[in-house]
């Protein structure tokens, strides 16, 4: 037992003497990324992995950053926040990368984000989306500390996921009252606490919030509710396949509310329009970005990522929003004067950029700072194609509305 | 009124699904004395094979069963012989060490799968690209008929009519022939039904296939309901166990009820008190008749 | 305390001495690395979690597939306070242990009345029960927003010793209570739980005491999860498989009613999963990270089958295979 121990004890440290020559590798800048690539989420981890990777391919091909290439170390969070506070802990002692972007899932995301900060090493949060990882409050800092912040944060937090949405409502649907059914997660809680408080703002009637669990075959029960209390309008939050289950099971009960809309996540994807079929018809949702959105690159990202992996993969947001996070990554590291921890923060305090995401800024607002503030949109499937409707100057369809489900269902 | 009884409805006809993954669980455990936790795995691997066959050769679902239930019939027959039986003899701490193989196993499985599916998401979808050709899936296989204003998913009436004939012909297979009365010996008194001549451990390890089999036709039937990714076992190993313990150990018509009980509680449930609560009651109510009701079902049904 | 020889607390022999050397040297050995000190205080937790189920499991016979409820439990007890009045989670190290005790008492008046499969279904359930109801009590628990903590330290180095004295302490509890009358009453539950009642133990007030000891240590390991993590959410702390299932798989890799097997385990687990989820520390193809879960598996079935005591209870038969083995080797050379 005890010559197993010290013979154990020997393999780990000869193994570590490996790695320490091994990382002492000098030409390439080093920069982390957390994501989740294998697990529950691991497919929105792959896209952005995939994006990435485009994306590091073509600036190492323009010229690299200042003549060195650029280098994506990736880390798998596998969807558990613990095991996203140990890859983080490995990008930061052990590949010593100045600077992480990535962060996928809202647990994994702030869990990781605390790391971050503990260690002072800037985290450049691209997809997790719940309010607090921006805000200096949740970790025992003021918003005076913005110099002891390393948070920062691309896509917009949740609660904002649907700020494009409220002038569509408040414009078009005008509705008196609203049901609101969301999965059982950070996301869906909070998105819907955060479009309760959109209602009471815009002065409609929350009728009804259900929530439910992975592994429920019929939501019948709980769509039912639709019926009896008749709500204008019915917003779900789900993911890609729940939100066909659905829309499939609203069309079996033939539901009719003003409309249907969903909070993005799962309604903006090609595999929902192919489940739900003729149910996902003038679907509305919110959605962080379009491919025809008049953003410089975004059309072209967009085909160059169908090109390499294929028309069933179409890249949504979340591809964008690690593909302009990964220029956001080359315009800081060529403005920085070294590439130490401090000085990326420094370049990134002054970010100003155009991406394929749309602008990039890191501002403060609220309780928030380090916050990128963006708009979003609303789209619609009309034709089987998704459609950018809202806002009006900037959409490529008109919106559908009214709908007469009944009609568009019954083909 | 309209909402109790679509309600009932769809808690009866998802219930009659539960069932048949019930009654699968309910013989293993009956005769090996065992809870199956690879449960929900084994019916994952049906529906990655209803699914492959519907995906690449077009064939319908329902005619898969004859297909997976089959094969998975074979693949956990091997499991039994090769993994499970040879602990019997083994000299152990704890009696549970079987229990604790079919965990190892279930993480294989979900394992493999992931390695050869990705962790995407599979569905039948109402329009599948076969050999190049876009085509329309049949009715039958999405759409929902209108009683009263009640809506049934036709999907889940067949998966309900089907579970019904199965387990149907189980109970035929238990009650007549000489294999099943041997199943159900062993089950009651595995020494008496040795002494009588009967090869206990052919038996065991034949339970934990047609136990498996039954799995494997659920799979089949609820693929065109559901959908399908590596982590979608152990929902349905809950879910089993569950029906199993409600219905009374190793009682095929307990578990009948069982699987009802657990579709009506959950519907009802999600209708009257909450979706979030909805697979609390199930367990709440499992608990309260595993510490109240011992026995379960079985009691009043004693088969 | 007596002072018995053969069983003092603190008298240890030299093999666990070494042992105890070891764990207490080894973050310095990679003070290079806070990552490798962050997997080892993950050891640490899980040689405690490891420990508690043993001792319930190993020991007495009642087999928990429920471990999680024990461990969310003692999170939340560290977390809520410090969530609702800012009281330090650091207080969860106390408080933990004893809600769990409470509640372990409270299970234990249910699932005691069970026996074999149903005692695994009871405390399958109470575990999934807890999920359910910490993710929906929103207004109590933050729900699935968990909890989060600004942890106290930079350095892995107070956490580990921490991390190691608890863990440390626990076995040599374990140690003691083995060694002990108390430590004949549960082995004599496992055995044969009618016979021991037949010798006038009693199996009730024995099973509960053990229960109460084995919640309090996972009580312990679940506040400590808080404090070190800064993070919970009822997903994590009671998942059936990541908490539940993984310490019973601890448990029988490194060998059930054994002192020094979960530790063993935590060690294996530990190392295997990070092995692979870093494709060899970066060394491999990247592939080979998406089979970490698939090895562990395969690894649990292998042990069940061909090692029936673990690593540490079949160790002579393994040493002896080895020594023939190398005698063999060497005869032929």
């Amino acid at each position: 037992m005890k010559k197993i121990l010290v013979l154990s004890l020997i393999v780990a440290i000869g193994l570590t003497f490996l790695i320490g020559c091994s990382s002492k590798e000098e030409g390439s800048i080093k920069i982390g990324v957390l994501l989740p690539l294998t697990g529950s989420q691991a497919k929105f981890g792959e896209m952005e992995k995939n994006s990435f990777d485009i994306a590091q391919a073509e600036i190492n091909q323009a010229g690299g950053i200042k003549g060195r290439q650029l280098e994506f170390v990736y880390e798998d969070d596998t969807g558990k926040p613990d095991v996203g506070r140990m890859g983080m802990e490995k990008l930061i002692a052990q590949d010593k990368v100045p600077m992480i972007t990535g962060g996928y899932s809202s647990s994994v995301t702030f869990a990781a984000a605390q790391v971050a900060q503990k260690y002072r090493v800037p985290f450049m949060v691209c997809t997790g989306s719940v309010d607090k990882i921006t805000e200096p409050e949740a970790y025992d800092l003021n918003k005076n500390d913005g110099d002891k912040f390393y948070v920062y944060r691309i896509n917009p937090p949740v609660s904002e996921y649907a700020s494009g949405l409220e002038g569509f409502i408040n414009s078009v649907v005008k509705p008196k009252s609203v049901m609101i059914f969301h999965e059982g997660t950070t996301f869906g809680t909070k998105g819907a606490e955060a479009f309760a408080k959109t209602c009471s703002k815009l002065g409609i009637d929350v009728l009804g919030t259900e929530s439910y669990t992975e592994g429920t075959v019929d939501f019948k029960p709980m769509l039912l509710g639709v019926k009896e209390k008749n709500p204008d309008v019915v917003y779900m939050i789900a993911y890609v396949m729940d939100a066909a289950l659905l829309m499939k099971q609203s069309k079996d009960l033939q539901l009719s509310p003003q409309i249907f809309i969903g909070a993005g996540a799962g309604f903006t994807m090609p595999a929902f329009r192919e489940n739900a079929g003729v149910a996902s018809r003038k679907v509305v949702s919110s959605t962080l970005w379009h491919q025809s959105l008049p953003l410089a690159g975004a059309q072209e990202y967009f085909d160059k990522y169908v090109e390499k992996f294929g028309a069933e993969n179409t890249p949504d947001y979340h591809g964008a929003e690690a593909y302009a996070a990964a220029y956001v990554v080359k315009d800081v590291l060529n403005r920085a004067t070294d590439y130490t921890p401090e000085s990326l923060k420094n370049a990134l305090d002054k970010s100003d950029l155009m991406t394929v995401f749309g602008p990039v800024k890191f501002t403060s607002y609220g309780k928030k700072i380090h916050q990128n503030k963006m708009d979003t949109y609303v789209v619609q499937w009309i034709n089987d194609e998704l459609k950018l409707i809202w806002p009006q100057s900037l959409a490529d369809a008109d919106y559908a509305f009214p709908i007469n489900y009944a009609k568009e269902w019954a083909e | 009124m309209e909402t109790f009884l679509q309600t009932l409805a769809s808690g009866i006809l998802i219930g009659g699904l539960y069932a048949i993954i019930g009654i699968g669980m309910t013989l293993i455990m009956g005769v090996l004395n065992i809870i199956n936790l690879a449960h929900g795995q084994i019916l994952m691997i049906s529906m990655y094979i209803t699914w492959v066959l519907w995906h690449y050769f077009g064939i319908d679902p329902y005619m898969s069963i004859f297909i997976t239930i089959p094969t998975v019939f074979l693949i956990a027959e091997g499991i039994s012989k090769y993994f499970l039986h040879p602990l019997i003899d083994k000299d152990s701490i704890l009696p549970e060490n079987q229990v604790l193989m079919t965990v190892g196993i279930g993480m294989v499985i979900m394992e493999l799968a992931r390695t050869i599916f990705t962790s995407d998401f599979k569905s039948i979808s109402p329009t599948t690209t076969l050999r190049g050709e876009k085509i329309d899936i049949p009715g039958y296989l999405q759409n929902s008929i209108h009683i009263a204003n009640i809506s049934i998913s036709i999907p889940l009436l067949i998966a309900f009519s089907i579970s019904i004939f199965l387990t149907l012909g189980l109970f035929l297979f238990l009650t007549k022939t000489d294999k099943g009365r041997s199943v159900r010996a062993t089950a009651q008194d595995k020494g008496a039904a040795a002494l009588m001549g009967i090869s206990t451990a052919k038996i065991t390890i034949l339970t934990y296939g047609i136990g498996s089999a039954l799995d494997a036709a659920a799979g089949s039937l609820l693929l065109p309901i559901y959908y399908l990714y590596p982590d979608v076992g152990p929902i349905f190993t809950v879910k089993a166990f569950v029906i199993t313990i409600l219905g009374g150990l190793g009682s095929t018509v307990g578990a009948i009820f069982g699987g009802l009980i657990l579709g009506l509680a959950e519907t009802f449930g999600a209708t009257y008190i909450s979706m979030g609560y909805k697979d609390a009651v199930g367990l709440i109510i499992f608990l309260l008749v595993l510490v109240f009701f011992p026995g379960g079902l079985k009691r009043f049904t004693k088969v | 305390m007596t002072n018995n020889t053969q069983n003092g607390f603190f008298k240890l022999t030299k093999f666990e001495f070494t042992a105890i050397a070891i764990i207490m040297i080894s973050p310095l050995l990679f003070s290079w690395s806070m990552y490798f000190q962050g997997l080892l205080i993950i050891v640490m937790l899980w040689i405690i979690l490891g420990l508690s189920w043993n001792l319930m499991a190993g020991y007495t016979g009642q087999v928990s597939f429920g471990h999680a409820a024990f461990f969310g439990i003692g999170a939340y007890a560290a977390a809520l306070p410090y969530f609702h009045w800012r009281i330090s989670p650091w207080w969860g190290l106390i408080t933990g242990p004893i809600v769990a005790v409470a509640f372990g008492y409270f299970l234990g008046k249910l699932v005691f009345k069970l026996k074999g499969p149903y005692f695994a279904l009871g405390t399958l359930a109470s575990g999934e029960i807890l999920r359910i109801i910490f993710g929906e009590e929103e207004l109590i628990t933050n729900g699935h927003n968990g909890i989060f903590y600004m942890t106290t330290w930079t350095s892995k180095l107070p956490y580990f010793y921490i991390a190691a004295a608890l863990a440390i302490f626990s076995i040599l509890i374990i140690r003691k209570i083995i060694q002990s009358k108390l430590g004949f009453y549960f082995l004599s539950i496992r055995e044969d739980q009618d016979a021991a009642e037949a010798l006038g133990i009693d199996t009730v007030k024995y099973k509960n005491l053990s229960l109460a000891i084995s919640a309090a240590m996972a009580g312990v390991a679940g506040a400590f999860y808080m404090i070190y993590m800064g993070f919970i959410d009822p997903e994590v702390v009671f998942a059936l498989h990541n908490i539940s299932i993984i310490t019973i798989l601890v448990g029988i890799i490194g060998g059930v009613g054994t002192i020094w097997g979960p530790a063993v385990g935590a060690i294996v687990m530990i190392f295997i999963q990070e092995l692979f989820r870093s494709s060899l520390f970066g060394l491999g193809p990247e592939w080979l990270s998406r089979l970490h879960s698939l090895v562990f598996g395969a690894l649990v079935v292998l042990i069940i089958l061909y090692m029936a005591g673990g690593i540490v209870g079949d160790w002579p038969i393994i040493a002896n295979k080895i020594k023939s083995w190398k005698n063999k080797t060497e005869g032929q050379s």
